[in-house]
């Protein structure tokens, strides 16, 4: 479609026309579209890869290098007759996610409402950042050893993707609040607009977006602890789990078939997220990364 | 029963009419910096006037104290006889920057006085309507601010400013970053919409020949502190001519007077 970069102003004011609509159209950034034939190059590149990496494998032909071939069926088999003790590995894969969905959740529960209020009060934020600050270099393995001796069960893994997703989300809220812009405030006060009024329907709104940016981010620490927390032990279901038991057995297959499948499951839950952004944020045109 | 009730409410409105809607009797200091000094006018029900004054005549602050949302040193602005208080009585307000929010539809964002106010939703929508339709932007009621022009997001604007039952409605340059034929279109416009929703409003711009065009009346301001220097009465019918001797004759008369306290 031919669009004007400036569309002329009309002479009658009763009657807009398309033009005024697609005036910004041409500001936009153009976006990459995901074509069919950018799905073929991915089908192509992904049975290169594994046709190399099969034929790599043969030529090696050692049980510490296994190939496609060799890690699907220890997939299969994982999932039809389960490991070791019998589990399988959806059970395996499904004790991961909720435990990272229960801490995840408790991130969100805390970070926003916090991250809210730090960023309308932002002394409250300077005033304490003696002991903020240093908490969140504090990395959520670090918190392993002493989630170890306090919890057990869901709580520590809770505990655990706690820390490690509460201030992405947390940090992504407070700095959100700093760029309401002072205008859309100023629409709410000149209307009688109370407080809470204006965070609900002034800062909150435009601090959502990075609220999302933030859980994405939060979500990738998340997956990131869950694992490691997992191999510290003392629990027989989770792909961490899994996946140190078959180290143990110099199972490799197995063991990647875990490292896949968390590469996969972290995948799509940040392509989920994605997709609600853009579905939340039609009015917004930025490309997310 | 009707004529009698007519005659109560006619006179009623009469009473009302002789006393002004908004009387303004300030002046303001930030430390030991005088911006406004007297600043004393009335404001007659459903009066459209024109402040004009040259840049740094303390217009932002005039606008804050008017709209309510800071109080004058000394002196108060009163609305029907009280002081005015933005939570209490309906004031609208049209920005001279873009002020629409960009994550709602240009339906929700001409509600968002009647929002906050909680009209209920079926009186909303009807008003809604109505006033799209005043400012044409009929057709665009879901498209979201990046979607349409400076100008159609200043109708919007408006819109908001006018679907409540507002007051007093306080406009700060609203036309100055459009383009000259987009103006005088939106000058025209705002006239329009204000004789079917009279109301009161007071206009603020530095452009004589705006005020002229648009106002019932003309304050002249002074800059450093702002005093008032003239106080000029526009008796044209409308639409009005700018070529006209008349126009011209008052337009003149406005710049002399703005020049000559800058002299």
């Amino acid at each position: 479609m031919a669009v004007p970069a400036t569309a002329p102003e009309r002479d009658d004011a009763a009657a807009p026309t398309a033009a005024d609509v697609t005036e910004t159209a041409a500001l936009k950034r153009p976006r990459v579209k995901k074509s069919v034939s950018t799905w073929l190059w991915n089908i192509a590149v992904l049975i290169v890869t594994l046709g190399l990496w099969q034929v790599a494998t043969a030529l090696v032909g050692s049980p510490f290098f296994p190939g496609p071939v060799a890690i699907a069926r220890a997939f299969v088999d994982l999932v039809q007759a389960g490991d070791t003790s019998g589990i399988t590995l959806w059970e395996h894969a499904w004790a991961s996610i909720t435990r990272v969905m229960v801490g995840f959740a408790l991130a969100i529960l805390f970070g926003v409402p916090l991250g809210i209020f730090m960023g309308l009060y932002p002394r409250t934020y300077e005033n304490s950042r003696v002991i903020l600050e240093p908490f969140r270099f504090i990395p959520p393995i670090a918190w392993i050893p002493l989630a170890i001796i306090f919890f057990s069960g869901m709580p520590r893994f809770a505990f655990l993707i706690f820390l490690g997703a509460f201030f992405p989300i947390f940090t992504a809220a407070m700095v959100g609040v700093a760029r309401v812009e002072p205008i859309h405030r100023k629409v709410g006060l000149v209307f009688g607009a109370s407080k809470s009024w204006i965070i609900r329907h002034i800062v909150l709104p435009t601090i959502l977006p990075d609220i999302l940016g933030g859980m994405r981010v939060g979500l990738g620490a998340a997956w990131l602890t869950i694992v490691a927390a997992e191999l510290a032990g003392g629990i027989s279901t989770g792909l961490g789990r899994m996946m140190v038991n078959y180290a143990e057995l110099v199972q490799i297959p197995q063991v990647v078939v875990g490292m896949l499948l968390i590469g996969a499951i972290g995948f799509l839950m940040n392509e989920a997220l994605l997709l609600l952004e853009k579905r939340l944020f039609r009015w917004r045109w930025q490309v997310t990364l | 029963m009707a004529m009698a009730g007519d005659l109560i409410s006619d006179s009623g409105n009469s009473s009302a009419a002789a006393a002004p809607k908004l009387r303004v009797d300030e002046s303001h200091c930030y430390g030991d910096f005088l911006v406004h000094e007297g600043i004393r006018f009335d404001v007659r029900e459903n009066e459209f006037l024109c402040v004009c004054g040259p840049s740094g005549c303390g217009k932002t602050t005039l606008l804050d104290i008017l709209s309510g949302n800071m109080k004058p040193t000394q002196g108060s602005v009163k609305l029907d006889g009280h002081e005015i208080n933005p939570r209490r009585d309906r004031v609208s307000f049209v920005f001279q920057e873009p002020s629409t929010l960009p994550w709602l539809t240009v339906r929700d964002n001409v509600s968002t006085g009647l929002r906050i106010r909680r009209t209920d939703a079926a009186e909303r929508d009807r008003q809604v309507d109505a006033i799209i339709g005043m400012v044409g932007l009929k057709g665009f009621e879901d498209h979201y601010p990046h979607q349409i022009s400076g100008g159609m997001k200043q109708r919007v604007a408006i819109a908001r400013a006018f679907v409540i039952d507002a007051d007093l409605i306080l406009m700060d340059e609203p036309f100055v970053s459009l383009d000259q034929p987009t103006r005088e279109r939106m000058q025209r416009e705002v006239l329009d919409v204000w004789e079917r929703r009279r109301r009161t409003v007071i206009f603020v711009t530095h452009n004589i020949e705006e005020a002229v065009f648009l106002g019932d009346r003309i304050i002249v301001l002074s800059t450093k502190p702002a005093r008032i220097v003239a106080d000029i009465a526009i008796p044209l019918d409308r639409p009005r001519d700018p070529l006209s001797t008349d126009f011209i004759a008052l337009r003149t008369q406005c710049s002399e007077k703005l020049h000559a306290m800058q002299a």
